[in-house]
């Protein structure tokens, strides 16, 4: 059970935010005990909302001035636990820093506070021909400063690449409450680390960005979508590595397997794929229009030397969203049939796609789960989902267990244990799967370089140093 | 090369071992280490003290490369035209064009960080780092990121440590992220009379509905080069004249190619050579003071708003002109090469924040301070 805050505390954040954006009642903390992932809940000391730079400064002062932990927050829709509250810690909360500062449209850049949700910056861009690129699949609700805190992807990542690509500014509150403007897209030229760079992905350890300046890219004029379907994953994953190897640059390539799709058909989500269909991809372009049908005609017979049983194209948008709507609604789809889903997020090198799905269906045999994939293919990245009901204590262990050997089993191929949900909590125990303990002790001094006393979103992402450990020695001779 | 110290040794590790080896004798000795890729572009060392010139010339070779994964990993003295031969092989290609990129080492090219024109299409360098093994200052072993496009276990050290030019620590093995090579590599010429002429339609280009893969005005002429299928470049040529009312011609494959050489390496091998940016939209704003200084040669990359200026001679108030009329801009400016102390320390500080900042990532990298020649 989280401890009140001191009154005096309460006090001061009220006369920073507004008293109706201190929360303190038990009944409205719950709303943010947890985030997407929503196996672990703590319930927070109290949530703060401010609205501006100056008030997240001013909150960041106090709290730190009285040494109180801060986890900082977006629309909680993360799903490794990143915005997990502690007992000791104040949530800081970005819901209220929700403007779209500025667009300029021939410069191609647009500057939000964090709060902005990540398509509503689309649909604030389009009148200029201009859009956002990383499409996390939350992105009608996630919000920006999340994003930046993750590093986030999304399916079209795949030819355009993730949020570090697109961030060229911030303005972050630092430890103390230091304000601190970093990078610039007109600064391209200036010396010096790339700091902006570095805090794309802290996932909130290092401080929060109140102001994001993220770089447009015009609106391709069109988009060819196909939906090609397998009788087997090992088909499906053959297909995206002809469509790769063959030079072609699909904006997305999404695969869906046999336990999603049975999902989805058994949905209110039904999109109509054939009754007993193995696997499906969905396979997008976008751009220019000439050159599109070239790129679909080729993306198709691809499919077809993999041994595709079907494969339909989309001709409008609303052909195109339905042809989606399998892949977009899975999640949906499968919350439907279990309890409790686990979002498991890991990548692999591409090619090694067919062997490792053989292995993870062994492994749901072997540990009795249900693991349905569905997943962005084109860049190796996996998720398969673990269908579970967390009160059944035999089955939440087997889960444990059945993650961490998927994720033993991507690291082996040269993979890693998450490529876009990040480390949070939930992925801090396989940290020593991809990290020795001197990375690991370089990532808990690069943590210290911008949170010396550990007061931001503390339990996040490193794991505690090992006892005895050549880490623990260094941390005793460095304190002693 | 501008060390004003001399170099007392130049040792050539074979091996990671041997790197840390190096290292560890520079701390007992006192010395400072500068790493050195190819040679090429090599960044200022100051001070008095001894230090030595690490070259990573042997840590060289493909290690991995798996064509149908798009990834490559070699050693950091690996020459680029080697990287770039065996990319070319499986009709691949790495998409970054820094001055001289074929004569250096692709240690070398992260450790600068620099992107050269491609960047307008395919983003920055260190968006095509995929991995890293780096010895740090006090000669740790540091494995960063992998052999996957998307990887966010733990905070993302790739990030600066391209472009950390040596400060952090030695660069010894690379995996970069390869591209197809593209059906069509098409160059659009359009001569102008003056640079402020071809700024405008340069503006026009920028705001198309369809992005290039570069955007340059060198020599004389605004060069936009277009990558795809060749029916898309059709298009995308058809939409850039429309947009701009204005038409291209197309030169020649050694033309072509001449031009492009250039783009890239125009201005870098002068004697003083400065790199000067602004938001695009800025560039008309900043030229006059860039033509007022009378480089011997200026290529302006119009999309990223970045412009290298070389000069024979430049004394230090000139210099501090164009550091300011960068930054009256909102932008900022860098002395990339300098013989002369006072002309080199002219570019744009960083503020105390980000110094701050830096330095104490330098101490976390190099808590001994070994790696003090590469510092600025």
């Amino acid at each position: 059970m989280s401890r009140p805050l001191p009154g005096p505390t309460v006090r001061g954040l009220e006369a920073i935010v507004g008293p109706e954006h201190v929360i303190t009642h038990r009944d409205r903390l719950l709303a943010y005990e947890s985030d997407g992932l929503t196996a672990y809940r703590v319930a927070p000391r109290a949530v703060v909302l401010p609205a501006t730079t100056e008030e997240v400064s001013k909150v960041v002062e106090l709290l730190h001035g009285a040494r109180i932990e801060i986890v900082p927050r977006g629309a909680g829709t993360g799903l490794s636990g990143g915005a997990l509250p502690t007992e000791d810690g104040v949530v800081v909360g970005t819901a209220r820093m929700n403007r779209v500062l500025s667009i300029d449209p021939v410069d191609r850049l647009a500057t939000i506070q964090p709060g902005v949700v990540n398509a509503r910056l689309t649909e604030a861009t389009r009148p200029h021909g201009l859009y956002y690129a990383p499409d996390p699949s939350s992105q009608s609700t996630c919000t920006l400063g999340g994003n930046v805190a993750e590093n986030s992807g999304g399916p079209h990542c795949l030819k355009y690449g993730v949020t570090s690509r697109y961030v060229t500014g911030l303005t972050v509150v630092l430890t103390g409450g230091r304000v601190v403007r970093l990078g610039g897209a007109g600064r391209l030229a200036a010396d010096g680390l790339d700091l902006v760079g570095l805090f794309v992905g802290s996932e909130g350890c290092f401080g929060i960005a109140t102001e994001i300046e993220v770089r447009l890219l015009p609106l391709p004029a069109g988009v060819r979508t196909l939906l090609g379907m397998f009788d087997t994953m090992e088909a499906a994953g053959h297909a995206v590595t002809a469509i790769i190897g063959s030079g072609l640059m699909p904006a997305a390539v999404e695969i869906i397997d046999k336990a999603t799709i049975d999902a989805v058909e058994a949905s209110v989500f039904a999109a109509g794929y054939p009754k007993g269909v193995g696997a499906a991809l969905v396979i997008e372009f976008d751009g220019t229009e000439a050159g599109l049908d070239e790129d679909a005609d080729r993306a198709e017979a691809c499919c077809f030397e993999a041994g595709a049983t079907e494969v339909r194209r989309a001709t409008s948008e609303e052909e195109r969203l339905a042809l989606w709507r399998g892949r977009k609604k899975a999640f949906g789809a499968m919350g439907r049939i279990a309890p409790d889903l686990l979002v498991q997020d890991a990548t692999v090198p591409r090619t090694r796609l067919p062997e490792v799905l053989a292995r993870i269906a062994e492994i749901a045999v072997e540990y009795d789960l249900t693991i349905a994939n569905v997943f962005h293919a084109g860049d190796g990245n996996l998720h398969p989902n673990i269908l579970f009901d967390r009160d059944d204590a035999d089955q939440l262990e087997r889960v444990e267990r059945a993650s961490r050997e998927i994720m033993k089993l991507c690291v082996s191929v040269g993979g890693t244990i998450t490529g876009e949900h990040g480390v949070g909590v939930d992925k801090r125990g396989y940290m020593d799967l991809v990290h020795n303990e001197v990375e690991l002790d370089m990532l808990r001094r690069v943590r210290s370089v911008f949170d010396p006393d550990g007061l931001w979103n503390p339990d996040k992402v490193i794991p505690p140093v090992a006892s005895g450990s050549p880490a623990e020695a260094a941390a005793e001779a460095v304190s002693a | 090369m501008t060390a004003t110290a001399p170099v007392g040794e130049l040792v050539r590790p074979a091996s990671v071992e041997e790197v840390v080896a190096e290292l560890a004798r520079a701390r007992r000795e006192g010395l400072g280490v500068l790493p050195v890729g190819s040679g090429r572009h090599v960044g200022r060392a100051a001070g008095r003290q001894r230090w030595i010139a690490l070259s990573t010339e042997r840590l060289s070779g493909i290690e991995i490369y798996e064509p149908a994964d798009l990834t490559l990993t070699a050693g950091a003295g690996t020459p680029m035209r080697e990287v770039s031969a065996a990319l070319a092989a499986n009709d691949q290609f790495a998409p970054f064009d820094p001055p001289f990129v074929l004569e250096r080492s692709l240690g070398g090219l992260v450790a600068d960080g620099a992107s050269g024109p491609l960047w307008t299409g395919y983003g920055e360098l260190r968006n095509h780092v995929l991995g890293l093994t780096v010895v740090t200052g006090d000669g740790r072993v540091l494995r960063l990121g992998g052999r996957v496009v998307k990887n966010v276990a733990g905070f993302d050290l790739i990030k600066p440590m391209t472009g950390s030019r040596g400060s952090l620590g030695v660069i010894v093995s690379v995996c970069l992220r390869a591209f197809p090579l593209p059906a069509e590599d098409r160059l659009l010429v359009l001569e102008g009379a003056d640079v402020a002429s071809l700024l405008d339609v340069a503006r026009g280009v920028g705001t198309a509905p369809v992005l290039p893969v570069s955007s340059v005005i060198v020599g004389g002429a605004l060069l936009v080069r277009l990558h795809g299928a060749g029916s898309t470049v059709d298009s995308d040529q058809r939409t850039i004249e429309r947009h701009v009312g204005r038409t291209f011609t197309v030169p020649d494959a050694p033309s072509a190619g001449a031009r492009l050489a250039r783009a890239r390496d125009a201005a870098a091998a002068a004697d003083t050579v400065l790199e000067l940016s602004v938001r695009p939209s800025r560039l008309p704003d900043l030229w006059p003071s860039v033509a007022e200084a009378t480089p011997s040669e200026a290529v302006v990359d119009t999309y990223a708003g970045r412009v290298r200026v070389g000069f024979e001679t430049l004394d230090r108030a000139a210099a501090s002109r164009l550091t300011e009329a960068a930054e009256r801009l909102g932008g900022a400016a860098s002395v990339v090469r300098s013989s002369d102390p006072d002309v080199a320390s002219a570019g744009s500080r960083p503020s105390d924040a980000e110094e701050l900042l830096t330095g104490r990532l330098r101490d976390a990298f190099d808590p001994d301070g070994v790696l003090w020649p590469a510092r600025r």
